[in-house]
């Protein structure tokens, strides 16, 4: 019996990579960073603030910046580790005898897919219930009440929003991946994937104290979705279809 | 058709890739008999890396086509990768560096869909079979350069294909580790009675292991035929360079005292040394010199193939 060749080269991706410093405390610390800054931010707002308009205007503003926050915390793993499966491997030539294998051009880009996928999806979704279960053990040691930071509209993002930015990345990644020599230059690309994660906390920003920004805040929302819904479903798209072994093995 | 098309493993029709305006591989046609050692010589540049990587499907080609085992590299890429075993340029440097030589191996024989059952097995087999029982655990970072090539050469026969294509096998080898891989080769050929397809820039290497010789030259070739009926047609003479650091008197005599070294022209900063049947000496030259603790900066194969080409071009010898 076989393994699964797509978990196969996952599983490999990810010990490569976890074994490179700058990705092993890299993931550390954005699995680490993400909820304590998410934690601190709304604890000081909600401890530091007296409960009036002031503070209902804030907890309306933080609530989508924290969402953006911890998304770009769990989607910037996700280009660490696709530049060094992809990228890396040209770098360090071991694409060559990896693509000389009869693995199919589908099982190695879902292999690398998962790669990425796994650990992000994991310091995404762990980091965000790690905030919110942080945040209102200390409410209630406070003797605050509890309070949901991301709000409903901001988990439905990180939920639907994330795991698209994630595929996003990656297939932008595939998609880069034949036309840069150096993973720190792929690394650089892909960032601007991360871009879409930070429209929740500019556009809310500037309704702030205005009777619109509810509706403003949810249309941010619904907008981040789509646009990274969309932006996964192009992009996915053509890397699936431009995917190209002559290019990448032409610039090894 | 001959007998020798008939028997081939390896089929190339008219193939041709270009990378812009290079001509990498110019309508090239050759067979290669199953279960023969086949070198294909040629200067850097000269298309052989190209000629493997289209014959493993990882490039593909703008005309032509080639079989490998029955397998078309254009109607049935996955096919012929599962029959073909490679071995890249600069093989060494192939391997995952954080993963040890097991784990290595264990990798691709997974993506080589080995079965899980005889994984540990094979793997055993071949890390004894390339004396590296001692080093499985070790990273394959941490492994020297001769090892990493060996290691690398059991991931290309993990799955036992039936072609396996090497790309330069020896470059960046001393000579012994050379050897050493050389004879591994030769152990494979007879052992698992596999096609080996061999790119190489190293005459003594093909004269010594393959039974066919093509020779390529701005990716068209020149020369075809057996080691042997090329090996007259090209009279070789080898002589070999070798450069130290000091004591050159010194390792003049030394090398002047070796039975097997048919002469030695001192030069400016060097010694040019012609030694009988080099392939089997060279080393023991090396050897010596070593052990008397002369310090060789360089030891090089003074004979250039490029001459030899151009040799063959004048005299009009293309097949």
């Amino acid at each position: 019996m076989s393994k699964n060749k797509s978990i196969v080269v996952a599983m490999a991706d990810l010990r490569a990579a976890m074994s490179l410093r700058f990705v092993k405390y890299g993931l550390l610390g954005m699995g680490a960073l993400g909820p304590v800054a998410a934690v601190l931010t709304v604890v000081a707002t909600v401890a530091l603030i007296p409960p009036g308009p002031d503070y209902d205007m804030l907890v309306q503003y933080i609530a989508p910046t924290i969402a953006s926050m911890l998304m770009i915390f769990g989607i910037i793993p996700a280009s660490m580790i696709s530049a060094n499966a992809l990228v890396g491997e040209r770098e360090q030539k071991t694409m060559e005898p990896l693509l000389a294998t009869p693995l199919t051009d589908r099982e190695l880009l879902i292999g690398k897919l998962l790669s990425s996928m796994i650990p992000s999806s994991i310091l995404l979704f762990g980091g965000t219930l790690v905030s919110v279960l942080a945040e209102n053990v200390i409410f209630v040691l406070m003797g605050l009440p509890l309070l949901l930071i991301p709000d409903v509209g901001g988990m439905l993002m990180i939920f639907i929003a994330g795991p698209a930015i994630i595929i996003a990345v990656v297939s932008f990644m595939i998609l880069i991946s034949g036309r840069v020599t150096r993973v720190y230059e792929a690394y650089q690309m892909t960032s601007i994937v991360v871009i879409i994660a930070i429209i929740p906390m500019i556009v809310p920003a500037f309704f702030i104290g205005g009777s619109l920004i509810e509706s403003v805040t949810w249309l941010t929302y619904i907008t981040t979705i789509l646009i990274s819904v969309a932006f996964m479903a192009i992009t996915f798209s053509l890397a699936i279809t431009r995917f190209n072994r002559d290019r990448l093995i032409s610039m090894v | 058709m001959s007998e020798l098309e008939n028997n081939a493993e390896v089929r190339i029709t008219e193939l041709t890739k270009n990378f812009g305006d290079i001509m990498a591989v110019d309508h090239m046609n050759l067979h290669v008999p199953a279960g023969s050692i086949f070198g294909l010589l040629g200067p850097n540049g000269a298309g052989k890396s190209t000629t493997v990587r289209l014959l493993c499907t990882l490039l593909k080609p703008v005309e032509g086509t080639a079989q490998v085992a029955g397998h078309d590299i254009l109607e049935s890429p996955v096919d012929v990768r599962e029959v073909t075993g490679i071995l890249p340029e600069e093989g060494n440097h192939t391997l995952y560096p954080g993963m040890t030589a097991y784990q290595n191996l264990e990798y691709f024989a997974r993506l080589y869909g080995v079965d899980e059952d005889i994984i540990p097995e094979r793997i055993h087999e071949l890390l004894t079979f390339m004396n590296l029982n001692d080093r499985a655990d070790d990273k394959a970072g941490e492994l020297s350069t001769g090892n990493r090539q060996r290691l690398a050469l059991s991931r290309a026969i993990l799955h036992k294909p039936k072609v396996l294509l090497l790309d330069e096998p020896t470059s960046a080898l001393d000579p012994v580790a050379a050897k050493r891989v050389r004879e591994l080769i030769l152990n494979l050929s007879q052992q698992y009675k596999q096609t080996v397809f061999i790119n190489s820039h190293n005459l003594a290497e093909v004269q010594r292991i393959c039974d066919r010789i093509a020779i390529i030259d701005d990716g068209k070739i020149i020369l075809y035929g057996t080691t042997r009926e090329l090996l007259s047609q090209l009279q070789v003479q080898q002589e070999f360079r070798i450069r130290v650091s000091d004591g050159m008197s010194e390792a003049q005599s030394l090398v002047e005292s070796q039975e097997y070294v048919l002469s030695v022209k001192p030069e400016v900063d060097s010694l040019l040394v012609a030694i009988r049947d080099p392939i089997e000496n060279n080393s023991k030259l090396m050897r010596a010199l070593l052990d008397a603790s002369v310090n060789i900066i360089e030891f090089e194969e003074e004979v250039s193939l490029e001459d030899l080409y151009l040799d063959a071009i004048m005299r009009g010898d293309k097949k």
